[in-house]
């Protein structure tokens, strides 16, 4: 007689497929999805299996599932529960170890049903059983049923032992039954902070949950060991682990304070602690502690014990290990800290957030003189290296590197996070990413410098962006997404859409070129009303000089920025070419499918407008490229990123748009930029009653754009167009870049 | 577009001119068969699968069509020709296979009753020539509900599109011509259709004209389905608008003897492994993100196979570039292989097929 199994679940998918998996192992169980209708399976007087699934189960007292636990006294229960409803599960009355976290994991919830059905068949009294046992010990399958009921008979031959070797040794090796593997001590891989770096070798900035950094025992100066041998371990090189001079001592503390809470723990001790994830005080937990602490003694050097432990502990302020510590209360590396630095950091484990010079400034330098006393008593320090120590004052503030480029290690973080996933935050990654930090420099203070003057001659409420861009590779060299990233992180590079005004004509000649046009064909600068097929009113466009100028070829048309001849160009080639045109360059925002596009209506982000430049001016696709390499914490490379060379446009075709874009600096709205001594090339952008001003341009290897504007949308000064406003910055940066 | 009216004079002399080699399915053909079937309406192809003697065996028409004026010349022409077509408000249509030479002709592009993956909204007539199609690839059933299961795509990630619209339109043309009609998803089609040796667990993959299809089936549950609507038809087209050529040109150099592990020879080539690149790209990204989000992914502890079918697999190199693509996704279960269904165009009407023999028994 096989025992019936119930598979209850809400979720259809998840129901049937463990229905699949048990058939599939040859047990048959009935799926149900309403409660009522478990009372026509079960049976009071018949041993049961129930897999319960507690997804999307609708209440969370379970009231049903106490309901069936009393109901059916033989009925033994499986659940499927996500971590935060196993304790509720445990206190109806189901077994800790028959429920099942989530993810859902059908296999192991197999090998439960499994397990239970070996024991309620009574197999083990069975002949058959054993010689089964006995082949898969040879063949040696995990997760094997008969295997785990051998591991049970071990535990209770431990208890059977514990008569004829006294409850003493009979408990110990109950103990011993479930410690942990030592060797977790070795892969264990703690959360580590990842950090991005430019071109020129700086730190840009870090990524961690936790922060925590990993340094290697012989980097950790003697004073800085000292100081935690102090006071938590003296006798660290003297004992094996146990140090029961100290439990003697520990022994009389606790017969007065009444609890196991009093520290006789060895630094060996601790780390052993740490191997367990849940804190438990109870004595069969501190034997386990005791005999990990010895296997732990017997495995590592002493130096190497201390070396784990240091850059384990937990320090507060979500700091793990010595040099994260280190970092956070004094900016500094371990190496670098002083003796005064080390106590403080000695100080901390006990109690971290009590004890923070932050919280509890005098605790703190209570604690902390003690430390260094006792380094005194110990002979660590002399006479002169304490008083010099007590007088050293305490940090005040928390050490939060303020990263520059905060922008771009803000999208950066958003990009990779999405590739890569948690690993960013706890894998010690090293990002080689594509900015250059003198870049970076040069762009924020150029758009400060701007933004200055233009306040003083007093506008109100300004931003700008500015975005550099390699015009080979596609990296982003600078970034500035706003002028200050504390008060707004709202990046205008990636995430403003705004009207590009004139700065998106070039692809209007673009498109031109494409279908046969050249620099120095003549086209009509004159009043002219279009009228729209679908009924919308007739438009008649106007330069803005309000007044128009004849017959003009592309190349006038273009630097003088003339509204009348790029519209009678656009409508002459077609809207559709256009919008191909600046899809061909990379642009991906929605594109109004009529002629005001042509000169800019429809919003774009800067960032697709600097990348459609920067492929105008190489002919080849372009994406942004944040990093190159990402390194794990061995220095292997984990991931790449670049670009292939894919030709989108001609050469020809990009000469010609080069020669166009170069009149607009030699004769047109941009002549100031002729300052910058080498060849340029770009367009003026200014929208109407100056909300946006751009200037997008580029030279042989930087692509560049600049925009001011509000982002409210409210107009800029009368008179901001892009070769008043944004010029002015772009020059100034790229003056400054001029070596690169 | 007022140069495109012709009048029917004009029209009449054109397809005179046809050469039809029809491929349509003869009567005699049609009585041998009975019984279960199964139906793949792609956005490119229909296809039928049938038993014969116990083996499948598939027919299949374009899925598309070409409407020309009505006349009794061309109506002559066009029976004289055995072209497939029907009339309606003044207008032949022309369907399935012949419907491309006619549209060649007329240097224009057939039209197209489903358009990435779904009934076409811009299509009033879609469903007529579907169930035109249907009826030349089938004999109305013997008995009232012979069971056909036909493929509809999982709900599109890309887009907000339901397939409640389009798998209820062809219940119900189905229904209305006497068959007993179910649907199944169409990467579980290409998992009952190949993957009967692995217990049919791993992950079954159409990638088509208008839509690639994903499901993850395990020990024959369907754990996840869903669709993208790119396939090769995009391919076709950004390819196309990048070296500034027809898509119609495209598809036909892609589906002549493209190899994507060769060095490209020039430009078309370069953008065909460009975006082919992106596409399977695409497809395995999407699979990592709905693998992530779903409370309903098991945890496998055995590695799972992925099987790749529809026009779109055909191509030398998919497979290698999608193991590509694999190696630096991030899926939470592992892969044991990648392989390329044995018939990739008739993979998911062969899975239809099984599922309605399934269903009859
Ligand atoms: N030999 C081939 N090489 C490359 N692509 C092909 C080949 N045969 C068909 N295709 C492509 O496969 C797609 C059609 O595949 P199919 O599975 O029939 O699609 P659907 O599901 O859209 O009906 C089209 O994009 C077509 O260009
Ligand atoms: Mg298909």
């Amino acid at each position: 007689m096989s025992v019936p199994i119930v598979i209850f679940s809400i979720d259809d998918t998840r129901g049937t497929l463990l229905q699949k998996v048990l058939q599939h192992n040859g047990l048959q169980s009935k799926l149900i999805k309403r409660n009522f209708e478990l009372g026509t399976v079960l049976s009071k007087r018949v041993p049961s299996i129930v897999v319960f699934d507690t997804k999307d189960y609708y209440s969370r007292d379970f009231a049903y599932l106490r309901n069936i636990c009393s109901t059916y006294p033989l009925a033994t229960v499986i659940a499927l529960a996500e971590d935060s409803n196993v304790p509720v599960l445990i206190e109806i009355g189901v077994r800790d170890d028959l429920c099942v976290r989530e993810p859902f994991n059908p296999d192991l919830t197999l090998a439960k049903v499994k397990e239970l059905v070996f024991i309620k068949n009574k197999a083990h009294l069975k002949v058959k059983t054993y010689l089964a046992l006995i082949y898969h010990l040879i063949v040696g399958e995990k997760d094997n049923p008969y295997i785990v009921f051998i591991k049970k008979v071990l535990t209770v031959i431990a208890l059977l032992l514990s008569s004829v070797v006294g409850i003493a040794g009979g408990f110990t090796i109950w103990s011993l039954s479930d410690l942990p593997k030592i060797q977790q001590l070795e892969d264990y891989s703690p959360l580590e902070t990842s950090s991005v770096y430019s071109t020129d070798g700086k730190q840009l900035g870090e990524f961690f949950y936790v922060h925590r950094k990993t340094i290697p025992y012989y980097k950790i100066p003697p004073h800085v060991k000292d100081s935690f041998l102090a006071v938590e371990d003296a006798r660290f090189y003297e004992h094996k682990g146990i140090d029961f001079y100290r439990i003697g001592g520990a022994f009389l503390e606790n017969i007065r304070s009444k609890g196991y809470s009093q520290g006789a723990s060895t630094i060996t001790q601790q780390l052993a602690k740490m191997l367990f994830l849940k804190p438990e005080k109870n004595l069969s937990r501190k034997i386990k502690e005791a005999v990990l602490s010895l296997q732990i003694e017997s495995r590592y050097t002493k130096d190497e014990i201390l070396g784990i432990y240091l850059n384990q502990a937990f320090f507060g302020a979500r700091s793990y290990g010595v040099e994260a510590a280190a970092q956070t209360y004094f900016g500094k590396k371990t190496e670098d800290l002083s003796v005064a630095d080390a106590a403080l950091l000695a100080a901390l484990p006990k109690a971290p957030s009590f004890y923070s010079p932050f919280k509890n400034p005098s605790g703190c330098l209570t604690r902390r003189n003690l430390v260094l006393k006792m380094m005194l008593n110990r002979g660590y320090i002399n006479d002169d290296k304490y008083k010099a120590a007590l007088a050293e004052p305490l940090p005040t503030e928390m050490e939060r590197p303020a990263y520059k480029s905060s922008y771009f290690l803000d999208y950066l973080k958003n990009h990779l996070e999405k590739q890569i996933g948690e690993k960013l935050f706890t894998s010690g990654l090293k990002i080689q990413s594509t900015m250059d930090s003198a870049m970076q420099d040069a762009a924020e203070k150029a758009i400060k410098k701007g933004i200055e003057t233009l306040t003083r001659n007093g506008d109100k409420n300004l931003q700008a962006a500015l975005l550099a861009v390699d015009i080979k590779t596609g990296g982003v060299r600078a970034m500035v997404g706003g002028i200050d990233y504390s008060t707004s992180v709202f990046n205008r590079v990636t995430q403003a859409m705004r009207q590009p005004g004139s700065a998106f004509k070039p692809f209007v000649y673009l498109a031109a070129f494409k279908e046969g046009y050249t620099p120095n064909d003549v086209i009509m600068d004159r009043e002219v009303t279009y009228f729209s097929k679908e009924g919308g009113v007739p438009w008649t466009p106007q330069n803005y000089t309000h007044r128009f100028y004849g017959n003009v070829t592309l190349r006038t048309a273009i630097s003088s920025s003339l509204n009348g001849a790029t519209i009678y160009l656009a409508n002459k080639i077609g809207m559709n070419k256009v919008i191909d045109a600046a899809r061909s360059t990379g642009i991906t925002s929605p594109i109004y499918p009529h002629l005001p596009a042509a000169i800019g209506v429809s919003e774009l982000t800067l960032s697709e407008l600097v990348y459609a430049y920067a492929t105008l001016a190489s002919g080849t696709a372009k994406r942004p490229i944040f990093y190159t390499t990402i390194k794990d914490k061995n220095d292997v490379t984990i991931e790449t990123d670049g670009l292939g060379e894919v030709k989108v446009i001609d050469d020809g075709i990009v000469t010609f748009v080069k020669d166009v874009l170069r009149s607009v600096v030699e004769h047109g709205t941009a002549k100031a930029a002729q300052s910058i001594g080498r060849p340029v090339y770009g367009k003026t952008g200014t929208t109407d009653n100056y909300t946006d001003a751009w200037f997008v341009g580029f030279d042989d290897h930087l692509a560049v754009g600049v925009w001011v504007g509000k982002d409210d949308n409210k107009p800029l000064k009368e008179d901001s167009s892009g070769s008043a406003v944004a010029l002015p910055i772009w020059i100034d940066f790229m003056k400054s870049v001029v070596n690169k | 577009m007022t140069d495109n009216v012709e009048n029917n004079k004009t029209i009449e002399n054109k397809i005179s001119d046809i050469k039809v080699t029809d491929t349509r399915v003869h009567e005699k053909q049609k009585e041998l068969e009975s019984g279960p079937i199964g139906l793949d309406i792609g956005t490119t192809n229909i296809v039928v699968a049938r038993n014969r003697a116990g083996a499948p065996i598939t027919m299949k028409q374009l899925n598309a069509f070409f409407a020309i004026p009505k006349s009794k010349l061309t109506a002559r022409i066009l029976s004289q020709n055995d072209v497939m077509y029907f009339a309606k408000n003044g207008q032949f249509y022309i369907i399935g296979n012949s419907s491309e030479e006619f549209a060649n002709t007329f240097n224009t592009e057939t039209r197209r009753p489903i358009e990435s993956g779904l009934i076409s909204p811009r299509e009033d007539d879609g469903m007529n020539v579907i169930q035109a199609l249907i009826k030349s690839l089938l004999q109305p059933p013997k008995k009232q509900g012979e069971p056909v299961c036909f493929s509809i795509p999982g709900d599109p990630i890309d887009g907000n599109s339901s397939v409640l619209y389009h798998e209820s339109i062809i219940k119900r043309a189905l229904d209305a011509m006497g068959y007993k009609p179910i649907s199944i998803n169409e990467g579980f089609a290409v998992v009952l259709s190949e993957l009967q040796g692995e217990n049919y667990t791993g992950l079954g993959i159409s990638m088509g004209g208008g839509m690639c299809n994903i499901c993850l089936s395990y020990l024959s549950v369907p754990v996840f389905s869903f669709s993208i609507r790119k396939g090769g038809d995009y391919i076709d087209t950004m390819v196309g608008r990048t070296v500034g050529e027809p898509a119609t040109l495209i598809k036909t150099i892609k589906e002549k003897d493209l190899n994507l592990l060769r060095e490209p020879s020039n430009r078309i080539e370069t953008s065909l492994q460009i975006y082919y690149n992106e596409l399977i790209n695409y497809v395995v990204h999407s699979i990592q993100q709905v693998m992530a989000s779903s409370d309903r992914m098991p945890r496998l502890s055995k590695p799972v196979p992925i099987v790749l079918s529809g026009g779109t697999a055909v191509v030398t190199g998919v497979k290698e570039l999608f193991e590509k693509a694999l190696k630096t996704a991030r899926l939470p279960i592992q892969i044991s292989g990648v392989r390329i269904a044995s018939d990739p165009l008739n993979t998911t009407a062969k899975g239809a097929l099984t599922m309605a023999v399934s269903e009859e028994n």
